[in-house]
């Protein structure tokens, strides 16, 4: 590990204006990946200009959707109940990276430009429409989450530019979204697969009983209840982790959802058409086939865990579930 | 034995409040003035040719002090087979072959320059499957042995193989037979701290060596035979621990980090460390053998097991270490798990281009338990007979001798299963196959010493001085299990005095006897021995110096009152109350006569004797010390691996409740109980925290954890890709201690360092199969396996 100068600017002009003027610079947030790749040998910095103390960057605001700072640590949007009731699958996300330890000090920024495959808080994102909030000399930008990781340790930052933030659309009451994050032990761990999903529905019958359905303990039979009630999928996004270089959506999954009732067929296909649009690869962390087969049996779980947070369900004592 | 005022107590681990503050002197912060700091490279290829090696450019690297190669030290054979140099110069055989390495004035600076070290290689083909590496015509590892002589094969000359009875005529008269195949792989210890040491020589080239191992005695021995090789005859090596951050193995034989260590030493005629990172802990340390087994077990028509035929294969990777002696203690469970009369096993140890192994915790019983425990379960089933009923059919009893010649004393195995089956509601929740399990194992394990060399002794000596402290320098090591609490509860128990009193100095071959090691779960048993006796010879010298010097100190007393109040009549003492040692006692610091406990004026508080013994003014003063050598009644296997080899064997029951979610084969566990043996418990939160700690390492094993090895490289060499479990997993255990004391143990004491990890992965693997109807014999136990086996079988 080389020496390197380190830098505190206060302000997310400071910081550009510093920037600008170095070298073989990079910004530092929580540091949790910087310093992991600096102690790989992988960076070699001669500056690192912290982000720490820019607090215009650190916090949340709840007008018109949320705009979250690139600063605000995983901690905080897990505990954030806002986040929690209205983009759950952003407070799942950071709720399950790394460790608490970790959660304490790595901020959402840094998830996304470090543009890991495995991201936790990527996919979130993703289904929840979100668009970086880029700062440079010449102004602000921005642009959606989705053009903005480009692939493997990539983002689309021209030199001296950061992230100040995520800003997410209100979806309204009908909506409801969920992260499920598969990995081997329950924390340190990356994800052998990440889905999230974001389900927008309009129900035929009476709420009341869609939410009563997740009392029941048979997924299917749920699922014939929430038919029988005429809940249909008006808009439906999918986003699978590790399956691809980067954080990836299931469009053709998301399109084939648009306006169907759920049934258990629907469920079935939609799982089998995001399979097919994952590109998983054998890897010593984890098989190809397990990880497609998993794309499958996620993708369902996590729009029926969606559905069920919409209803209000999620809130009830129901019975222990898989999800 | 009853009384006691602080064996069977949770008496807190006080010696241990430095670590958690940060003030133990782990290797990381022993620093000695001048000291300079070590690093390795290691190969590039799992096989190849060294064309040439060109260390100019990092030898001109300021900082840098040294820069050796196999070159530049003496082409002298180290390991247990003699099977390889120090640093490898013609040929590396493993990617964790050691080429060159560097001391310089900070770590840093080291690594730098082994950045600038040149290698030339020259790729050979390369042989990683143990199966092909049997193969007569396959390519050979080593060309030939230690002593030049040429090899045919592969397969390593250790003559691993037992056999009692007849097999083949039990397997006729079976009623059910069963035959399955198992593999387990590498397993890492996972210390917390990381291997490291510091040698340092003085002006005479004798060696002061700290180091982590645990056994000390065997270390010094060790070195004392390359130094003799290297040509430094007849020096001195002083052998220290630091405080060691965990061993579980890995710290049994001296690797090759060590010599290398020590030459850097030589050659720069400074203190020289080493210490590795978490990826050389993975990459550059020998773990757990991996294994294969294929076992064959049968029973007659009452579940009554008639036979079991073992036959392994162990990759032993290019060198030799103690991997390759662990079938001595695979065949422990193999021949006397459960009553068996007729046993055979064999394993064939081969070398191929990986990683080599040594020992951990429970040193290959957990492979072979594997194997066993599966079996038993497969034919429990074929012979319709519910699990747990077949291995109490079966069980061992006190008083039997087992077919490798076990004489087992206590047995509480009944008591183990049963308790495991009650608590885990094994009758209530077994055979539903609908997602959730129950499932078995139990293990058998040393418990009692084991003689793995010639001598299975070790050495305590004790000194108290006048203020009543008890100085104890053990002859042993302790790497954090906790026996600086454990043996100073034995030895206040045995001298009289209080835990608290007692302070001891482990580790350290200038100052304790000889000891075999803290390993094979034997150092409560053998060191708490060795403690308990020299304890009472402390207290005999005591109550004998109390004879003399109660009456002076009493006679004393009562002149000065006289003189000081001329009307003070004193008493009529009946002075033959405390005339002779045997009518005193010693407890809890106080000596009194066993007549008259509560005595007015012959109590008294040990400090005054000694003080009193050791300054008499006139005549002969007296200072208590004594030592004692201990070496059990255990016996070494003989030829035929048989032998009575410990004194008394441990017995433990895990069960385990599952969850297998049948759509993603994940597997939760959601309840395991661990019923142990322990003879007695000497400190019952600590014997839990064994257990504890075992059954996690157990559940990574059965779940988990894996070293990685794809053509012979190490791949997850980091704790992001090797999943050892971490708090947040946390799984209910429930550690049942169960106490039947055993009459050779320190207040009866048994070993339990090794048990608890022992069952608990084929009790999964059983629960698995009780919960979905398939069986995993390959570990871990990943999803992908289970829902490769649920499709299989079409759920
Ligand atoms: C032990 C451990 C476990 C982990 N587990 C997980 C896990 O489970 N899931 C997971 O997704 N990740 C995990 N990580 C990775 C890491 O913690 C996360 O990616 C984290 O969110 C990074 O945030 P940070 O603030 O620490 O980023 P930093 O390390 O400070 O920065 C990361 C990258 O982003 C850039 N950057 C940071 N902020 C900005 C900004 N505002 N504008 C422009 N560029 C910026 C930096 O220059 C750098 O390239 C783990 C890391 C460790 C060390």
């Amino acid at each position: 590990m080389k020496a390197y100068d380190y830098h505190k600017p206060h302000t997310v002009k400071e910081a550009i204006d510093i920037m600008g003027g170095l070298e073989n610079a990079k910004y530092i947030a929580g540091g949790t990946d910087v310093m992991v790749l600096l102690r790989q040998g992988k960076i070699n910095p001669a500056n690192l200009v912290s982000l720490r103390n820019v607090a215009e960057i650190s916090r949340i605001d709840t007008q018109n959707g949320i705009r979250i700072g690139a600063g605000v640590t995983h901690t905080q949007i897990a505990n954030n109940e806002f986040i929690r009731e209205h983009y759950s699958a952003l407070a799942d996300g950071a709720g399950v990276v790394g460790s608490k330890q970790i959660r304490n000090v790595a901020t959402i920024g840094g998830n996304i430009c470090n543009a890991a495959p495995s991201a936790d808080t990527a996919c979130p994102l993703l289904v929840l429409d979100a668009e970086a909030v880029i700062a440079g000399k010449s102004g602000e930008r921005q642009v959606p989450v989705d053009d903005f990781i480009v692939g493997p340790s990539q983002v689309a930052l021209e030199k001296g530019e950061l992230v100040t933030g995520f800003v997410i659309p209100a979806f309204g009451d009908r909506t409801g979204s969920a992260y499920i994050k598969h990995a081997r032990r329950l924390a340190m761990d990356l994800p052998i697969l990440g889905i999230a999903v974001r389900a927008t529905v309009k129900i035929g019958g009476a709420q009341a009983a869609c939410r009563d359905a997740f009392k029941l303990t048979d997924v299917s039979d749920i699922v014939k209840r929430l038919e029988a009630e005429g809940l249909v999928l008006e808009d439906v996004r999918v986003a699978m982790s590790v399956v691809a270089p980067r954080p990836v959506r299931a469009r053709k999954a998301e399109e084939a959802a648009k306006g169907k009732t759920i049934s258990e067929k629907v469920l079935e296909e939609l799982g089998e058409i995001a399979a097919s649009e994952s590109k998983p690869r054998d890897s010593f962390r984890g098989e190809a086939w397990y990880r497609r087969d998993m794309v499958k049996v996620l993708t369902k779980r996590a729009l029926l865990k969606s559905i069920e947070r919409m209803t209000g369900a999620s809130s009830m004592v129901a019975p222990s579930r898989l999800w | 034995m009853e009384n006691l005022l602080h064996v069977g107590k949770n008496v807190p681990r006080t010696a241990e409040i430095d670590k958690v503050t940060g003030h133990a002197v782990y290797i990381d912060e022993y620093k000695r003035p001048g000291m300079l700091y070590g690093k390795i490279l290691y190969s590039q290829y799992a096989h190849a040719r060294i064309k040439s090696i060109n260390t100019e450019k990092a030898k001109k690297l300021p900082g840098v002090r040294a820069v050796i190669t196999g070159y530049d030290i003496p082409d002298v054979r180290v390991g247990f087979l003699g099977d390889q140099t120090v640093l490898k110069r013609d040929i590396v055989r493993q990617f964790r072959d050691e080429v060159a390495a560097v001391a310089a004035i900070t770590p840093e600076i080291a690594e730098d320059a082994l950045k600038l070290i040149e290698v030339e290689y020259e790729p050979l083909p390369a042989i990683f499957d143990p199966i092909e590496a049997m193969k007569p015509d396959a390519a050979l590892v080593h060309e030939t042995d230690a002593r030049g002589r040429p090899l045919r094969s592969n397969i390593l000359p250790l003559p691993w193989k037992f056999s009692a009875g007849d097999v083949d005529k039990a397997r006729e008269e079976s009623t059910y037979v069963v035959k399955h195949d198992v593999t387990t792989p590498w397993i890492n210890q996972c210390c917390m701290g990381t291997s490291g040491c510091v040698a340092e020589f003085d002006s005479n080239n004798n060696l002061t060596y700290c180091a982590q191992t645990n056994v000390i005695f065997g270390a010094k021995q060790r070195i004392a035979t390359y130094l003799r090789n290297i040509g430094l005859k007849g020096k001195k090596i002083r052998v220290l621990n630091p405080v060691v951050g965990g061993s579980f193995g890995t710290k049994l034989d001296t690797d090759i980090y060590e010599f290398i260590c020590i030459q850097l030493a030589l050659k720069t005629r400074k203190p020289v460390k080493i210490r590795f990172t978490r990826e050389e802990e993975f990459a550059a340390l020998p773990p757990r053998q991996a294994s294969r087994f294929t076992i064959e077990q049968g029973c007659d028509k009452e579940g009554k097991l008639t036979f079991r035929k073992v036959d392994a294969i162990l990759d032993n990777g290019a060198y030799t270490s103690w991997g390759a002696t662990t079938p001595s203690v695979m065949m422990l469970p193999i021949s006397s798990m459960y009553r068996v009369p007729n046993v055979s096993f064999q394993a064939t140890c081969v070398y191929t281009n990986n990683i080599y192994s040594q020992a951990m915790r429970g040193y290959g019983n957990p492979q072979a338990a594997f194997a066993v425990e599966t079996s038993m379960d497969l034919l429990a089933e074929k012979a319709g007979i519910d699990p747990a009923e077949f291995r109490l059919i079966n069980r061992n009893h006190p008083g039997d001798v087992t077919p490798m010649g076990l004489k087992i004393t206590t047995c509480p195995l009944e008591e183990c299963i049963n308790t495991v089956k009650e608590k885990i509601k094994w009758d209530e929740k077994r055979g539903k196959k609908n997602g959730r399990g129950v499932g078995m194992a139990s293990l058998i394990h040393v418990a009692g010493g084991a003689r793995v060399y010639l001598s299975d002794g070790t050495g305590i000596r004790i000194k108290v001085n006048e203020d009543g402290e008890v100085d104890v320098l053990s002859g042993s090591t302790d790497q954090g299990q906790g026996s600086p609490t454990v043996i100073a509860q034995i030895i206040a128990e045995a001298t009289g005095f209080r835990p608290e009193d007692v302070n001891i100095v482990f580790g350290d071959t200038a100052l304790g006897l000889w000891d075999a090691g803290t390993h094979a779960s034997r150092h409560t048993f053998v060191a708490g021995n060795a403690a308990v006796r020299a304890g009472e010879l402390i207290k005999r010298q005591i109550l004998e110096l109390a004879v003399q010097h109660i009456p002076k100190l009493v006679k004393r007393s009562l002149k000065q009152q006289q003189k000081k109040n001329p009307d003070f009549v004193p008493p009529e003492l009946d002075y033959t109350l405390i005339d002779s040692p045997d009518k005193l006692e010693l407890k809890d610091r106080m000596i009194y006569p066993r007549e008259a406990p509560d005595h007015p004026y012959f109590k008294t508080e040990v400090g005054k004797i000694l003080t009193s013994g050791l300054h008499v003014g006139v005549g002969e003063s007296k200072a208590v010390a004594a030592e004692v050598f201990w070496d059990p009644p255990t016996q070494m296997l003989n030829a035929e691996m048989k032998g009575n080899y410990s004194c008394t064997y441990a017995f433990g029951t895990a069960g385990v409740e599952v969850e297998v979610d049948k759509q993603t084969g994940e597997v939760k566990i959601l309840k395991l109980v661990s019923a142990h043996d322990v003879g007695r418990a000497i400190n019952p939160t600590l014997v839990k925290g064994q257990i504890y700690g075992a059954a996690y390492i157990g559940i990574g094993y059965g779940l988990t954890e894996r070293v990685q090895v794809v053509d012979g490289k190490v791949v997850n060499a980091n704790f992001r890709d090797y999943k050892i479990l971490t708090a947040n997993d946390n799984i209910p255990v429930e550690a049942v201690i169960i106490e039947d004391p055993d009459p050779a143990g320190p207040y009866g004491a048994k070993g339990i360092g090794e048990p608890g990890l022992v069952p608990t992965a084929p009790a999964i693997a059983n629960a698995i199969y009780d919960a979905v109807g398939v069986w995993i014999k390959d570990l871990p136990i990943t999803p992908e396996k289970v829902l490769a086996a649920l499709k299989a079988q079409g759920q």
